[in-house]
């Protein structure tokens, strides 16, 4: 099963801007949107400016899956990429909050979240995303990590390379960039919008719990009732009601 | 020939068919709202769940139209229900269920749990009064599930709507994914409290006439007399608000 990833060697980046335009051409991004970018560093391999480009990193272990509620976002297991099932998406943004990247942005049109799928259209046809097609100076490549052929492992095996993360959230982003890369500093930590939060550490375990209890309290007394026999029930009204 | 006892008028058609309608919408509804959270940290009941309404066909796109259409189907024939029936059910209804005696519910509710767990004779035994203090219509035990029912389906209602157009929402995304976590609290309190009403409507020793009743809509007054004194009162006294002034009869 392939296992895709995009190596950026962002040393031969001229911040033309090709791949945003394609790929919201390709994607019908709907205007003033994009799925990828180009950031601007400092001087990192060459004296004067450094540009570094990016869209979502298809991470391995991606926070904003476990921030989606109904598994509308998800990793696919048949090719690693990070996917919006837009029929099952509700639009709650919770995905959009957790990304250490911003690469996901609501879809001001369907009102579902957006971002990268390393065009599955393209890829259908044989071909490469639109971003690295379009690339004039091969800044971006893309391929599966498994297939030799790709020449992506030997590329990272030759290394340096840098995996871009947050201070404290490691997701495993299966973007490798070559070389020394600047800007670093911009993947922010992020935790799951208060809600749903609240929802995994308290509501679902506390409704674990306490339905457990509850379950296991009736059958409890339901068991009791059949060994005891089944009485006609208790005399009642006769108190005084206060 | 023996005579066959006097029968008296506990639940009208109407409240039967809501009462059912309700059950059977808000288990299909619970099923499939937990099948759609697929998301081990906020799945409740466990992913076997969700993975076993997958392997029959219904995957997270179908149990979300399943649900919502489901859901949109049961809020507009409860609501249509309520507003015509206001003044004869809707209202009665919420009132008997929300008017509480604290001191006399809660000695029932005690007393009650203590005897279905530890047992009458135990009780006795011990020296502990088992007498149950006279109920209404409902008893403490129903009250106390009837308003979380209550209060929950009307969150679930708002929450689900919220929900149903959260991807047209013009607010902001936070007050969607308050209305998703508000919606599944309301589903566990009412589904919690709903095992127990099941168990008590018809496992529970000396609650058959009741149970019946949900079908039939007449429970035996003999029954009424014992168990909902407060009520028989009223309905002897012809001085009942609900129908059984109208209905009292034999069969
Ligand atoms: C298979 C499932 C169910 C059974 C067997 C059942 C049975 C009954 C019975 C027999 C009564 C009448 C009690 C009486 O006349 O004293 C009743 C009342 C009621 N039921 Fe259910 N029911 C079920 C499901 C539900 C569900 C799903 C809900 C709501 C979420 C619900 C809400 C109520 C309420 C609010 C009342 C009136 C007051 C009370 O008993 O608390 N029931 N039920």
């Amino acid at each position: 099963m392939p296992r895709y990833v995009m190596v950026i060697d962002s040393s031969r980046c001229i911040n033309c801007k090709t791949c945003v335009a394609a790929c919201q051409q390709e994607n019908r991004v709907p205007y003033g949107y994009a799925r990828n970018w180009i950031k601007v560093g400092a001087g990192a391999t060459s004296p004067g400016l450094h540009f570094q480009p990016g869209n979502c990193m298809h991470c391995d272990e991606p926070i904003c899956v476990s921030a989606c509620p109904t598994g509308a976002t998800f990793k696919d297991p048949a090719d690693g990429v990070v996917k919006v099932n837009t029929a099952l998406c509700i639009g709650c943004g919770s995905c959009i909050a957790t990304c250490p990247y911003g690469a996901r942005f609501r879809n001001p049109e369907l009102g579902v979240a957006d971002k990268c799928d390393y065009c599955p259209r393209l890829r259908a046809l044989g071909r490469e995303p639109a971003c690295v097609a379009v690339c004039p100076t091969r800044a971006r490549r893309f391929g599966d990590l498994d297939d030799p052929a790709s020449g992506l492992r030997a590329l990272i095996d030759k290394g340096p390379v840098v995996r871009l993360t947050a201070p404290a959230t490691d997701t495993k982003p299966a973007i490798f960039y070559l070389g020394r890369t600047s800007p670093t500093d911009w993947p922010k930590d992020v935790t799951p919008p208060l809600p749903i939060g609240l929802w995994g550490a308290i509501m679902a375990p506390l409704t674990r719990v306490v339905g457990g209890a509850v379950l296991l309290g009736v059958a409890g007394v339901a068991l009791r009732q059949l060994v005891a026999g089944r009485g006609e029930g208790q005399r009642e009204g006769h108190g005084k009601a206060s | 020939m023996e005579k066959r006892p006097d029968m008296i008028r506990r639940h009208s058609a109407g409240a039967i068919f809501m009462h059912w309608f309700n059950a059977g919408c808000w288990i299909a509804l619970l099923a499939t709202g937990l099948g759609l959270i697929d998301n081990p940290e906020l799945q409740p009941l466990g992913m076997w769940w969700v993975r076993t309404l997958h392997a029959l066909g219904l995957d997270g796109v179908l149990l979300l139209q399943v649900h919502a259409t489901l859901g949109l189907v049961w809020a507009s024939v409860y609501a249509v229900f309520s507003l015509v029936r206001l003044k004869s059910e809707t209202w009665p209804f919420l009132r008997e269920v929300g008017t509480f005696s604290p001191q006399s519910d809660l000695t029932w509710v005690l007393r009650k749990t203590l005897t279905l767990t530890v047992g009458e004779e135990r009780l006795r035994a011990k020296g502990l009064a088992t007498e149950l203090p006279a109920q209404g219509f409902y008893n403490a035990g129903q009250k106390l599930f009837a308003v979380p029912a209550v209060l929950g389906s009307a969150g679930l209602v708002a929450t689900g709507l919220i929900a149903l157009f959260s991807r047209a929402w013009p607010g902001g995304a936070d007050v969607v994914q308050w209305a998703l976590a508000i919606h599944f609290l309301c589903a566990a309190l009412v589904a919690v409290g709903l095992v127990v009403h099941v168990y008590m409507a018809t496992i529970a020793p000396g609650e058959g006439p009741a149970f019946r009743s949900m079908f039939t809509g007449f429970v035996p007054e003999d029954f009424a007399r014992h168990h909902n004194p407060l009520w028989h009162e009223r309905v002897a006294a012809g001085r009942d608000e609900t129908l059984a002034k109208r209905d009292k009869r034999s069969i």
